[in-house]
């Protein structure tokens, strides 16, 4: 062998070795909390004179924009608590994890983690969590129940609710019109109904799809059809409940409405499309979307907004259904200065804060105050959403559920793609969230 | 080992005898040590805290229950390797693992020959073309996957359009299982085809150039010369791209992670070290991924072994 070859091959070799095992370097962090590690206090926060230097992890407020409105607020956080400084991590919720692991793992967890809806049952199990020792009837008065109730578990508060994010129908009153049609679908036949009659391809490729299941993440997609027809996510009890009849005849809609009514091709989009919500640009004449949707509206499409082109509807067949997710503030239970965490919760899910991050995600206020502002009065989407609110589900519920919830995109895709039926692909889900909860 | 006892030198002849000369010698033997030892101290430290504990650690946590967030360790004997490989992710993932690798790396390898080949011709901006094919190696995988996802994207995508103008209805490249994991691979053949060639083409050049002039006046053809001289004597070269290749190719996570997030369709392009990455970091299962680690870690040692094995042997000869 040459021996600049050579010599190249032994630093190469050293490389690989060095990644491979800097590939399991996390167990560092790992065997260090192992050593001083246990569960974490679950006592009430001491509400005493804030003060301290805290850590945030936030997976709002994402970009520059995101970055400068935080700013804002924190500033005026600091003038209330001028003894409290607050260093922020920001990040994304397809990155959270990462982050919570991390520092969960090296022993120094953040003092304050905003979390999704279906963190907060496996987090408090575990005692990563601080009771915050608030009343969740006395929350209800100032926060809607819907989203009190998950920042509850065991019937203590370890989470307070900042903003709301919803899945519902979302169609183009213009595309329907010109089909003939004059209102959204009541139900999963007249949206398959509808859905063939809006569909538009051309030399067989699709240009408009009649129904858009896809641009959606479709775990958010399948679970409000599935609750639309009845099915539950888990029983009472706590037991798999997914793969009912019910639940298994919603997948079914979706998996006819690509494979049988072919109004969508798999692949046709996707979430966060480079190319944008087709629905936006009449590539769809109706999806299953988040309420922000709105903003990527007024944003590339304002005529659709001045000419009032866009309508809502929730999702229905035996009953109307919405999913709900958020964003809520907690504590860890590890923090040096709880007081201060617990100031900046309370900050953040107040007024001014929860509106400044609704606005600049355009998300649903958690605040019953919030309901006649002028941000809400101004978004038709948060006003659907807010209005329906009665027919919102959320998901998670058992402290597995982030174990389990990652595997619900490969067995609906499956489905989609006929490579299980539909049956065959939430049993098997079933039976591996069912394993996951045994261990668990 | 056979160790032969040497009989003690005596001293030269004319040389000054006494004592001091031994001392000296031992003294500056002691203090070069010492001095060895005292520079090595700080990578020592170095390689045991960042490499020594984790892999330690990793190997020790793949044989208990370790719940991260709890805090709580539990002795699981082989729990955490039945059930990955009872998980038909995990089984999947070897199995992609494997495809990318057989598709990616002999690809790359006989692109990189050909154009080391050519590139070592005299041309005129050779120097350019060089760095032009070994731009994508340097060049940040996010930044360039971001190029490549709008290439391959169906609706508005170069691919698509170039296939539209022969009337063809283009897949959606990174959607559809059936296509997704051929589109990561052309990403990564792309990237790794400039350090192969570089790597060729120091081997072309340290080939005596008389082996050709002797070829030429027996009248060798240019392809009977790549055939017979070229390829043979590239052999050396070839063992070690192609086994660096392969240890990197079952250590792919960038291309993967960025062009198709989740793991692909239907987890068509999850690869071993995705599966670990989610494992880890989306499940919170840090035993089952250090598991998983190992599995890894078995197949890389193997093809690190045939490695050590093929190229001493080529040594030796040498």
């Amino acid at each position: 062998m040459p021996r600049k070859a050579s010599l190249h091959m032994a630093s190469q070799t050293t490389a690989v070795t060095r990644r491979t095992v800097l590939s399991a370097a996390f167990g560092l962090g790992v065997a260090a909390a192992a050593g001083c590690g246990g569960p974490a206090p679950s006592s009430s926060t001491d509400t005493g004179e804030a003060s301290g230097a805290i850590r945030l992890l936030t997976p709002i407020f994402e970009g520059a924009e995101g970055q400068k409105t935080l700013e804002g607020l924190l500033a005026t956080f600091k003038q209330k608590y001028p003894k409290v400084t607050v260093e922020v991590d920001y990040t994304t919720y397809a990155k959270l994890n990462e982050k919570l692991t991390t520092s969960i793992a090296g022993g120094r967890p953040y003092d304050v983690m905003l979390m999704g809806v279906g963190w907060i049952p496996p987090f408090a199990a575990k005692g990563v969590l601080a009771d915050l020792g608030e009343n969740a009837d006395a929350l209800t008065s100032r926060f809607n129940k819907r989203v009190v109730d998950p920042g509850v578990y065991q019937g203590k508060v370890y989470a307070l609710p900042i903003m709301l994010d919803t899945r519902f129908g979302i169609y183009r009153k213009d595309i329907f019109a010109e089909a003939g049609l004059s209102a959204a679908p009541k139900n999963f036949d007249e949206l398959r109904d509808m859905g063939r009659k809006l569909t538009k391809r051309e030399g067989g490729k699709l240009v408009r799809a009649g129904v858009d299941i896809l641009s959606n993440d479709l775990r958010q997609t399948f679970l409000p059809l599935m609750w639309a027809n009845g099915g539950e996510l888990f029983t009472p009890d706590g037991k798999v409940a997914f793969n009912s009849p019910a639940s298994v005849a919603a997948l079914q809609l979706m998996t006819d409405i690509i494979v049988t009514d072919k109004t969508e091709d798999f692949g046709y989009t996707q979430p966060g499309a480079a190319t944008g919500i087709p629905l936006v640009q009449g590539r769809a004449a109706m999806m299953v979307g988040h309420n922000n949707v709105w903003l990527e509206i007024e944003k590339n499409a304002p005529d659709l907004v001045k000419d009032s082109k866009i309508g809502f509807f929730p999702i229905a067949n035996t009953r109307a259904a919405m999913f709900q997710g958020g964003t809520l503030g907690t504590v860890a239970a590890k923090s040096q200065h709880p007081a201060a965490a617990k100031a900046l919760v309370q900050f953040l899910a107040d007024s001014d804060a929860a509106l400044a991050a609704c606005r600049q995600r355009g998300n649903v206020p958690a605040l019953k105050a919030l309901e006649s502002s002028e941000y809400v009065k101004a978004n038709p989407s948060v006003q659907f959403a807010m209005g329906n609110l009665d027919s919102a589900f959320s998901e998670g519920g058992v402290p597995a559920w982030l174990e389990i919830r990652g595997d619900f995109k490969a067995a609906i895709e499956s489905a989609l793609l006929g490579k299980k039926s539909p049956q065959q692909a939430l049993d098997e889900l079933a039976a591996k969230a069912t394993q996951v909860m045994a261990r668990s | 080992m056979t160790v032969t006892s040497l009989p003690a030198k005596a001293p030269a002849a004319g040389a000054p005898a006494g004592p001091t000369r031994p001392r000296r010698r031992r003294r500056l033997g002691y203090e070069r040590r010492r001095a060895a030892w005292l520079m090595l101290t700080p990578a020592l430290i170095h390689l045991t805290w960042w490499i020594g504990i984790p892999v330690l650690a990793t190997f020790v946590l793949a044989f208990t229950h370790y719940d991260v967030l709890a805090g709580t360790i539990t002795w699981a004997g082989l729990d955490n390797f039945t059930e990955i490989f009872a998980d038909e992710t995990w089984n999947t993932s070897i199995l992609h693992t494997v495809v990318y690798t057989f598709f990616t790396v002999p690809v790359a390898m006989a692109l990189a020959v050909v154009i080391a080949v050519l590139l070592n011709a005299k041309m005129r901006a050779r120097a350019w073309y060089r760095a032009a094919f070994f731009l994508p190696h340097i060049t940040a995988t996010v930044a360039i996957a971001l190029v490549w996802m709008w290439m391959f994207e169906p609706n508005i995508g170069l691919f698509n359009a170039v296939l539209a103008m022969f009337g063809v209805n283009g897949p959606a490249w990174l959607s559809d299982p059936a296509f997704a994991m051929a589109a990561v691979i052309v990403v990564s053949v792309w990237k790794g085809v400039g350090l192969k060639m570089l790597i060729y083409l120091a081997a072309l050049q340290s080939i005596p150039p008389e082996t050709y002039e002797a070829a030429d006046l027996d009248g060798a053809s240019g392809p009977r010369r790549f055939w017979s001289i070229t390829l043979p004597l590239l052999k050396p070269a070839t063992f070690f791209v192609f086994v660096v290749s392969m240890i990197d190719a079952f250590q792919v996570f960038d291309q993967v992670y960025v062009l198709t997030p989740d793991g692909g369709p239907a987890n068509a392009t999850t690869v071993m070290t995705f599966e670990i990455y989610r494992t880890a970091f989306s499940e919170f299962r840090i035993s089952t991924a250090c598991a998983q680690s190992l599995v890894l870690f078995a197949f890389l040692l193997v093809l690190t072994v045939i490695s050590r094995r093929l190229t001493g042997k080529d040594d030796d000869a040498r």
